[in-house]
């Protein structure tokens, strides 16, 4: 398979440089090879002039290319300092807990970036761990520090702390190389900008002469823009509720709060848009609408009747279907086959249940019936579901739980890993599932996204619901406001 | 061109079954070059055991009598290979099933042998069932490790046969100190014209239950929902299923059959409880459940090759190989068929030039 | 000597092959690699020490051999869960089965006999002359002291205080971080894998040739289970697992106490006190253990590692 086509990439010292593109467009191969998991089979990497071979991740880093990647590796279970003198030469040969975090404080101390380096590294925010990988690599003397979607996980605030310490970074004569999607923000803070399409690299311009809508174009490339979804009336204020939370508070295991008295009204006809920084209660939400997650205080009430014990299975057979954020971990078994995850949902309905049996054959049909709404080429429905691409499993997934929403569907990050024509197709599917009567609740990080298909928009903080507006003429800036607390 | 190896995530049910079979035959290779490397002839051997076991009605009465047992193990094993928990115990469970029999056998009522059989049985599932139920219940509250606690209670419950057969139910009219009596209901033997006139109606009881529960597993919900919970338990409860409930059944009625096992190999060809009476039953019924996928009907099959190997081994001792060898060879095959399956995953696959890397 | 100092005594020499078992164990699981096989490397070390006493009378040959062969043994573990990435579960299994019946058809010619040669006790001086301690705990042979002393220590040190000790446990947490971080994960798992089982087999060589000190078949009786179960009761930590077996060793102890005193209790059901006690051991600290997840195991223990997958 082909990801990078003859990729052209200069830096320059002293400058941050964006490279955007849509997803597969070959921005993470690239970084692959620049910190050498991947070797090229053309070309080459020359650094201040000289031809390099990085053909390792030490290599990479002897080079001086550091990498933040968007999925943090660090070990969880370790502290900050353990983490940052992990698979690091310079590490002493004596490295006891009191040696490790006494230099790392120094170390913390030198590049400016606050750490506490005895904490463990599972009890730190998105924003801090990512501050750990930042001191790591800079520890290892990167001159050249690359940072894949860096503000995927960033609460607003945290986006500021963040740009400051790679302005900082850049003074001192160094490169950054910042992937992202994020339009605005690629404007904010780049110097120059690379636009990635189908592997190859289309443009290399300036940030200051570039426009939102200069960049997009080059982006989409000549392909025809996916039709824009056609916005649903939305839905009247007196449309029936169907589903309900009434001043929930939800708990973890550990005593945790995840919800606190969200109220929420999800009506006949209308998509409910859920905007947030990802870690602020949407996981709890969504499982509390679908009867995943029992909230240890306030009322569900599905059409107006409260529910007593919730759980999943009543739930889906009242119509709420559910996209869970993590499709492999929670909604599909990957090791058995398609056809065995495409009946997950209505093994124990009628055609396929009959009394305590289960007829193979009405099984086969639905799942048939599934895989075909699906859009899926599975000539073997016994294929294990994880040999398909994520892509197909999401499409899977979606095809499914929208057979059982007859009332609700509870989508979170549905579009995740999908390409430009099965978002299009998704959300369509949404619109005409709201124009059928369901209700829809869409959860997103992308404002753009919720902007574009939902009637109204609530933004979760910290549990809470901080805000709720309709989409319509709703202002980006108010709810990136919201989405932060303030 | 280039050639590379690929890797495919997921294997279909032939090319796990071809794994495994080329494992095994691997491993009886091996062991057979160890044979000759000591001396001795492996393909003469392997030809005098073949005719031992499958050439005379003798051999085959013996090799169904010594499958029975296996066979429920394997069956024991592969139920909770289904919710994807281990269990090492089923030895254990043999022989607590066995001494439930053997208890009310020879101290319950004096009832004819029919409803009686069907005491020792119901007797034998409790106790088999029972002896899994701390596991199960560490496993399912606490997370313990089953795998650990059914192992550990395999030593306890031989031991605890020990105490009965040389203690308070040793017979004592017998000059041997370390069995019961004899227990007074045997199973009936098959019809004198079948020609199989050792073996006893456990075989088909056996058989019976292997495919009771290939049924179970592929026909009803609850076989969907041990499928799903085995692979997924996050996906079993997004489902709505009752994962814990689930898991702790499967794990009952794993103990139950092992105990059932021990069961008929009591009152079917032993007739005494003595603490020899499985010979590491409990361990090879790993190896048949795994070789068989956990499939009920693939336990009867690899039951059956296993019973092969093992009779083998004792065909062995007549050439001076202890039997041991035998449990040393199933270890191997056990290795092989571990390595075989993973490496199934790999394909031989050509390149064009000029592609490779991965998406971004 | 005293009741106590015996049964300290006795408690100490039988968690002693507990101790080195349960440290050869920490090592493999450190580095993410559940070892099932332990009763079958006991086994296996257990008679190629007897073997190799029988033939040249000394017993640290005895336990060299059986250390090369639990090496040997533990490559092959290695090349098929690290490099072949088969089951850790079954493999261990089949390590165990085919141990026990290697060690069965190898051990026959000198099953019931006593070791030609056995590790003798070694009195520290000063030490030895405590009263009721003395004669328990300083009147040991060698592989005692290195099960309760040495070996805890120098793990301790390794994995805790050194930079190859951060890289040990940082494999068995997380081997995607490491892999990327440029550590050789998959040598490094091979290493100690090898290395825990050859320290497995030193234990079965300081069962054959200092406790017990005989071979015969089954002499094992589960005690490479109980060390694997030791493990986790000690939280994945060398000292937790010296203070761990010298526990389990005092429960082995009072069951022979019971037994030589004859305190009316059938040796059947003394016999089965270890098990049952293992059994609490690892129920015991779950129960409490819901708050305190630094003593849980480490993150990527029994799972395959797969570069394509991080």
């Amino acid at each position: 398979m082909l990801a990078n086509d003859g990729v052209d990439l200069a830096l320059m010292p002293g400058e941050i440089h964006a490279l955007l593109g849509e997803n597969g467009a070959g921005k993470s191969t690239l970084m692959n090879v620049l910190t050498g998991l991947y070797q090229p089979d053309a070309g080459s990497i020359a650094i201040d002039g000289q031809v390099r071979r990085i053909d390792g991740p030490a290599a990479a880093a002897r080079a001086g290319i550091g990498m933040v990647h968007q999925h943090f590796r660090l070990v969880p279970a370790q502290t900050v300092a353990e983490n940052v003198h992990l698979g690091w030469s310079e590490t002493p040969w004596r490295a006891s807990a009191r040696v490790l975090e006494a230099r790392t404080a120094s170390l913390a101390a030198r590049f400016g970036l606050a750490v506490a380096p005895a904490a463990r590294v599972a009890d730190l925010s998105a924003g801090e761990q990512q501050r750990v990988e930042i001191l790591r690599v800079l520890a290892r003397g990167a001159r050249i520090l690359i940072l894949d979607e860096p503000t995927a996980v960033l609460a607003p605030a945290e986006v500021a702390t963040l740009f400051a310490a790679l302005r900082g970074f850049r003074g001192r004569g160094n490169a950054v190389v910042l992937i992202s999607h994020k339009l605005g923000e690629v404007l904010e803070i780049a110097d120059r900008i690379t636009v990635m399409r189908a592997g190859r690299s289309v443009a290399t311009c300036a940030a200051a002469g570039a426009s939102r809508s200069s960049l997009a174009r080059l982006i989409v490339g000549d392909t025809a823009p996916p039709p824009p979804a056609k916005p649903g009336a939305g839905a009247p204020d007196d449309a029936p509720v169907l589903l309900e939370l009434r001043d929930v508070g939800a708990r973890d295991r550990r005593g945790i709060t995840l919800l606190d008295g969200v109220s929420l009204r999800v009506r006949a006809g209308e998509i409910l848009g859920i905007a947030g920084v990802a870690g602020n209660g949407q996981r709890a939400l969504s499982e509390v609408l679908t009867g995943c997650l029992r909230p240890d205080r306030g009322q569900v009430l599905l059409e107006g009747t409260v529910v007593a014990r919730p759980d999943p299975r009543t739930f889906a057979e009242a119509g709420i279907g559910h996209i869970p954020e993590d499709r492999l971990r929670t909604a599909l078994a990957p090791d058995l086959s398609v056809a065995e995850n495409a009946v997950l949902r209505e093994y124990a309905r009628p055609p396929i249940a009959r009394g305590f049996g289960l007829d193979p054959r009405a099984a086969g049909a639905v799942a048939r019936r599934i895989v075909e709404a699906a859009g899926l080429d599975v000539r073997d429905p016994r294929v294990p579901v994880r040999n398909l691409s994520g892509g197909n499993q999401q499409r899977l997934v979606a095809a499914r739980e929208r057979r059982i929403a007859s009332r609700v569907l509870v989508a979170a990050y549905p579009t995740r890993g999908l390409d430009v024509g099965a978002v299009a197709t998704l959300h369509a599917a949404m619109h005409r599932l709201a124009a059928e009567g369901c209700g829809v609740v869409l959860i997103s990080e992308e404002l753009d996204e919720l902007l574009e298909h939902a009637d109204r928009i609530a933004v979760l903080f910290a549990g809470r619901i901080a805000g709720l507006l309709p989409a319509a003429g709703a202002d980006p800036e108010r709810l990136g406001l919201l989405m932060s607390g303030q | 061109m280039t050639w590379t190896i690929q890797r495919i995530p997921e294997i279909s049910g032939p090319s796990r079954i071809a794994a495994y079979l080329t494992a095994g035959g691997a491993a009886v290779a091996v062991a057979g070059l160890i044979l000759r490397l000591l001396g001795l002839h492996p393909l003469e051997l392997g030809g005098v055991v073949l005719r031992d076991s499958l050439g005379s009605r003798y051999g085959i009465e013996d090799l169904l009598l010594l499958a029975a047992p296996l066979v429920t193990c394997g069956l024991s094993v592969a139920v909770m290979l289904r919710v994807g928990l281990w269990n090492i115990g089923a030895d254990g469970q043999f022989f607590v099933g066995a001494a439930c029999a053997a208890g009310v056998g020879l101290y319950g009522p004096a009832w004819p042998v029919l409803p009686m059989l069907l005491l020792m049985a119901a007797a034998a599932l409790a106790g088999g069932a029972a002896w899994i139920a701390v596991p199960a219940l560490a496993r399912l509250t606490l997370g313990t490790s089953e795998i650990i606690t059914t192992l550990l209670l395999n030593f306890v419950a031989r031991l605890g046969v020990d105490y009965l057969a040389t203690g308070p139910w040793r017979d004592q009219r017998s000059s041997v100190t370390a069995q019961s009596p004899r227990v007074p209901v045997p199973i009936p033997r098959l019809p004198h014209d079948w020609h199989l006139g050792r073996v006893h109606w456990g075989v088909f009881a056996v058989l019976a239950l292997a495919v009771l529960l290939a049924l179970a597993f592929r026909l009803t919900h609850w076989g969907y929902e041990l499928r799903i919970c085995g692979a997924n338990r996050h996906a079993a409860a997004y489902a709505g299923m009752k994962v814990r409930r689930r898991l702790g059944e499967a794990m009952l009625l794993s103990g139950a059959i092992a105990g059932l096992g021990g069961m008929l190999e009591l009152a079917g060809t032993v007739h005494r409880l003595e603490s020899g009476l499985s010979n590491g039953y409990g361990y090879v019924g790993i190896v048949i459940a795994v070789l068989a996928a956990a499939s009920p009907i693939g336990c009867v099959v690899t039951g059956l090759l296993m019973a092969l190997v093992l009779s083998a081994g004792t065909a062995l001792q007549a050439d001076g190989v202890p039997s041991s060898a035998a449990m040393a060879l199933t270890g191997l095959i056990l290795l092989f068929a571990a390595v075989g399956e993973r490496l199934a995953h790999y394909r031989l696959a050509v390149l064009r030039p000029r592609a490779s890397g991965a998406a971004g | 000597m005293s009741m106590l100092s015996s049964l300290l005594g006795n408690a100490v020499l039988s968690g002693a092959v507990l101790a080195l078992a349960g440290q050869g164990e920490l090592l493999a699981e450190r580095v993410g690699v559940l070892n099932l096989g332990v009763e079958g490397l006991l086994a296996l070390g257990g008679v190629t020490a007897i073997a190799t006493v029988a033939a040249g009378h000394d017993p640290l040959l005895g336990l060299l051999a059986a250390v090369g062969v639990g090496a040997a043994v533990g490559c092959l573990f290695a090349a098929a869960t690290v490099l072949a990435r088969a089951s850790q579960v079954l493999c261990g299994i089949a390590l165990t089965t085919g141990g026990l019946g290697l060690a069965a058809t190898l051990g026959r010619p000198y099953a019931g006999q006593p070791a030609a040669a056995t590790f003798q006790p070694i009195d520290i001086p000063l030490l030895d002359r405590l009263p009721v301690l003395g004669p328990a705990l300083f009147h040991q042979s060698a592989p005692v002291y290195v099960a309760f002393l040495v070996l805890p220590l120098a793990l301790q040190l390794l994995l805790f205080h050194t930079r190859h000790g951060l890289v040990l446990r940082a494999i068995g947490e997380n081997p995607a971080a490491c892999d990327a971080a440029g550590i050789p994960v998959v040598a490094l798992r091979f290493a100690y894998v090898a290395l825990g089982a050859a320290i497995a087999a030193a234990a079965g060589a300081d069962l054959t040739l200092a406790f017990v000190p005989s071979w015969s078949d089954g002499v094992t009786a589960g005690r490479g289970w109980i060390a694997v179960a030791l493990v986790i009761f000690a939280g994945y930590r060398p000292w937790r697992i010296a203070v761990g077996a010298f526990l389990f060793g005092l429960v082995n102890a009072l069951g022979y106490l019971a037994q030589a005193r004859d305190w009316g209790v059938a040796p059947a059901f003394l016999s089965m006190l270890p098990y049952l006690a293992t059994i609490l051991f690892m129920v015991l600290p779950a129960l409490s253990a819901r708050s305190r997840p630094a003593t849980t195991a480490p993150a990527a223990l029994g799972l395959p590692y797969y570069r394509d997958q991080r």
